[in-house]
């Protein structure tokens, strides 16, 4: 027992030691940075494709496809939200050959010089087939990194054999939240604050103090009454019953309803539109598996295979999607918003500073 | 260190070896450690230099840091923690609360077990390995079993019409089903050296005491708790420093919104990539504990010295 006790002395007394080995440390520091951490093993050329993605974001059917039109095997790795996708980026992982940013990120990532320009000579589906819509957004004007993958909303879904009100509007949604006290959101500062500042009147994008302040009071006052903040499976949690309401994508919305009564609501005071991107990161090891499953997905027997799965809108022309799985979904009010509706929607476009300020808000909501 | 005296020195010859050997400790081959102590530096040290080198730093758009030197960051929290607004204070304060009740509770579950094991048990090691074998399972898996287990539709309850009584006791999401998910995991750190310090117990002394009139409780007061008392701060120190970081529970059984220590941190680097305050928070945190430590050994030297 004693030796227990003299070996928790013994470290101090090889003071000299320990600080000379610090100081070493701090010295190799200090001198600037090593390589970071690879991603793992590079994939070989031709053999494999790296895409890294949102999860159940893609129809097991078309990696089938894919492989099989053109040999080329696709490993995956997932994340649930766009900033982590951005810190594993800017830690230095390489490897990935396929990314899935939404437009802000897309126009960060562009910024910080993490994406390559494609290839447009390897994509004459996407050239054939796009929305003319979709040729072109705010994040990469000339379409120099990006392809358009799909587009979405944000609003709120909710159990309509558990609820017996029809929310239409955020008010309604916060009223019944503190109701219920039984809703989940996705775990994203940006779609939480800037929906419920949209509810106030303000504009989603709002970098104005004054206005975020009441943001962070509705939500400190509205925190007792959240059940759980995930973004990956919190449509799961609404059908198993262990929350009646949420705020999310309209995607997972209506997946939901197709497992239990359920209605996905865009809110009149509004929301965001957003659009999730093809990118390829720089430090890509198979460019061309990447540019071959853009073609690929471009061809509209399996963007509607895609659509009919992620229940997200497809940015292929409509006339084309008419014959495919994704064919009775061309009516969907929920895949495809009507311009009415589209126009009460804002797309993200948060600055630096509008960050910052919306990370302290979230930090406080969590901490409450 | 007790001094030799001079007579016995020069008789035995051995004044030359003495002090070729400095300071009188047995020599031993250094280079032995260099593989030991190479990891130690590469993997653990260099990194936590990085982090006190970006703590400096300040963050540059959304995510680039300036390496500028400035005191900016700790003088944020310092100010934050001292002053009215106090919300890393209390992110602080939760994680001391949650670290010191994770300690106790499992103290308190792991103290009659190890008990049991170390003095009654005949299958000893049975025993110890149905502590030891859940934690070969990864850590996550075991976070993700209790939110099966704490269900109220779980299969099992509603066979036994427990459903209602689960339901109302409100487990899941909460900061209930943290501790309970704190108290499972963290429990054979716990149990482990208890189990090393009590079997150690000569327990006749236990006995004789009780011959010599001190009933049970005192016989255990008086002898068994002192000399389990290492076992007791050991398994403490290794339940309750990880806990000061711990993440994942509180992200999949509180419904990832209660906010500890290591919830901040990762959201700093993760999702606001401001990664100077990250690190100022992680010096901080680290600060903290090493302060904690070098008191703790420093009383534990004082002990060693008197007791």
């Amino acid at each position: 027992m004693s030796d227990e006790l003299t070996m928790w002395e013994q470290p101090l007394s090889r003071r000299g030691f320990v600080a000379g080995a610090t100081a070493a440390a701090l010295a190799a520091a200090g001198l600037g940075r090593f390589g970071a951490a690879d991603a793992l093993a590079a994939a070989e050329a031709e053999g494999t494709l790296f895409y890294y993605n949102w999860a159940q974001y893609v129809n097991p059917k078309t990696y089938a496809a894919f492989t099989k039109a053109t040999g080329i095997k696709v490993k995956k790795a997932f994340y649930d939200s766009n900033e982590i996708l951005q810190a594993k980026l800017k830690g230095g992982a390489r490897g990935y050959d396929l990314v899935c940013p939404s437009g802000y990120m897309t126009k960060i990532l562009i910024a910080e010089k993490r994406l390559q320009p494609l290839d447009w000579s390897q994509l004459p589906n996407v050239k054939k087939n796009v929305d003319p819509k979709f040729r072109s957004q705010p994040a990469d004007p000339k379409s120099a990194y990006t392809v358009v993958k799909d587009w979405g909303t944000t609003g709120f879904m909710y159990r309509t054999d558990k609820i017996k009100e029809r929310p239409t509007t955020w008010k309604e949604f916060v009223a019944l939240t503190k109701k219920y006290s039984k809703t989940v959101m996705v775990d994203s500062s940006p779609e939480v604050v800037g929906s419920i500042a949209t509810m106030l009147g303000y504009s989603y994008n709002t970098e104005n103090e004054k206005e975020l302040d009441q943001v962070r009071k509705v939500l400190l006052d509205l925190k007792p009454h959240i059940v759980a903040l995930h973004s990956f499976n919190y449509d799961t949690m609404i059908a198993k019953g262990q929350a009646w309401m949420g705020l999310g994508w309209n995607g997972d919305g209506l997946l939901l309803a197709s497992k239990v009564p359920a209605q996905y609501v865009v809110a009149k005071e509004g929301g965001e539109a957003w659009i999730d991107n093809y990118n390829i990161p720089v430090g890509a090891a198979n460019a061309d598996a990447a540019h071959a499953w853009i073609d690929f997905v471009y061809q509209p027997r399996i963007a509607g295979l895609e659509t009919s799965y992620t229940y997200y809108g497809s940015p292929l022309k409509r006339s084309l999607l008419k014959g495919t799985a994704a064919g009775k979904l061309l009516a969907d009010k929920v895949v495809f918003p009507p311009p009415a509706t589209l126009k009460k929607l804002e797309f993200n476009k948060v600055t630096a500073k509008g960050t910052r300020l919306r990370e302290r808000i979230w930090t406080e909501f969590k901490a409450a | 260190m007790s001094a030799q005296p001079e007579s016995a020195r020069a008789d035995s010859g051995l004044a030359h070896n003495r002090s070729r050997a400095g300071s009188g400790g047995p020599r031993y081959p250094g280079w032995l450690a260099l593989p030991a102590v190479s990891w130690y530096v590469l993997f653990f040290l260099v990194p936590l230099g990085f982090i006190a080198v970006t703590s400096f730093g300040e963050v540059v758009g959304f995510s680039d840091v300036a390496y500028t030197w400035s005191l900016d960051n700790y003088r944020y929290l310092w100010d934050d923690i001292v002053g009215e607004i106090g919300l890393y204070r209390t992110i602080f304060l939760n994680t001391l609360k949650l670290s010191i009740v994770g300690t106790l509770s499992t103290l308190v579950i792991g103290f009659p077990l190890a008990y049991y094991i170390a003095r009654y048990a005949k299958h000893k090691t049975l025993l110890l390995l149905l502590v030891i074998v859940p934690f070969w399972t990864s850590f996550l898996i075991r976070a993700y079993a209790w939110l099966i287990v704490l269900d109220p539709e779980f299969p099992v309850f509603r066979a036994l019409g427990l459903s209602g009584f689960i339901e109302s006791q409100d487990l899941l999401f909460t900061p209930k089903a943290i501790y309970i998910g704190v108290a499972y995991n963290y429990l054979p750190l716990m149990v482990l050296p208890l189990y090393a310090a009590l079997e150690r117990i000569d327990w006749s002394l236990v006995e004789a005491a009780q011959d010599l009139g001190d009933p049970p409780w005192r016989a255990f007061r008086r002898i068994t708790l002192p000399l389990a008392l290492p076992g007791v701060l050991a398994g403490s120190l290794l339940v309750f420093i990880p806990l000061t970081g711990e993440y994942i529970i509180p992200v999949i059984l509180g419904g990832n919104k209660t906010f500890y220590a290591g919830n901040l941190i990762a959201q700093q680097f993760l999702e606001s990539r401001d990664w100077p305050l990250g690190s100022a928070l992680a010096m901080v945190v680290i600060g903290a504990l090493t302060i904690a430590l070098l008191v703790y050994a420093r009383a534990l030297g004082r002990q060693e010295q008197h007791g």
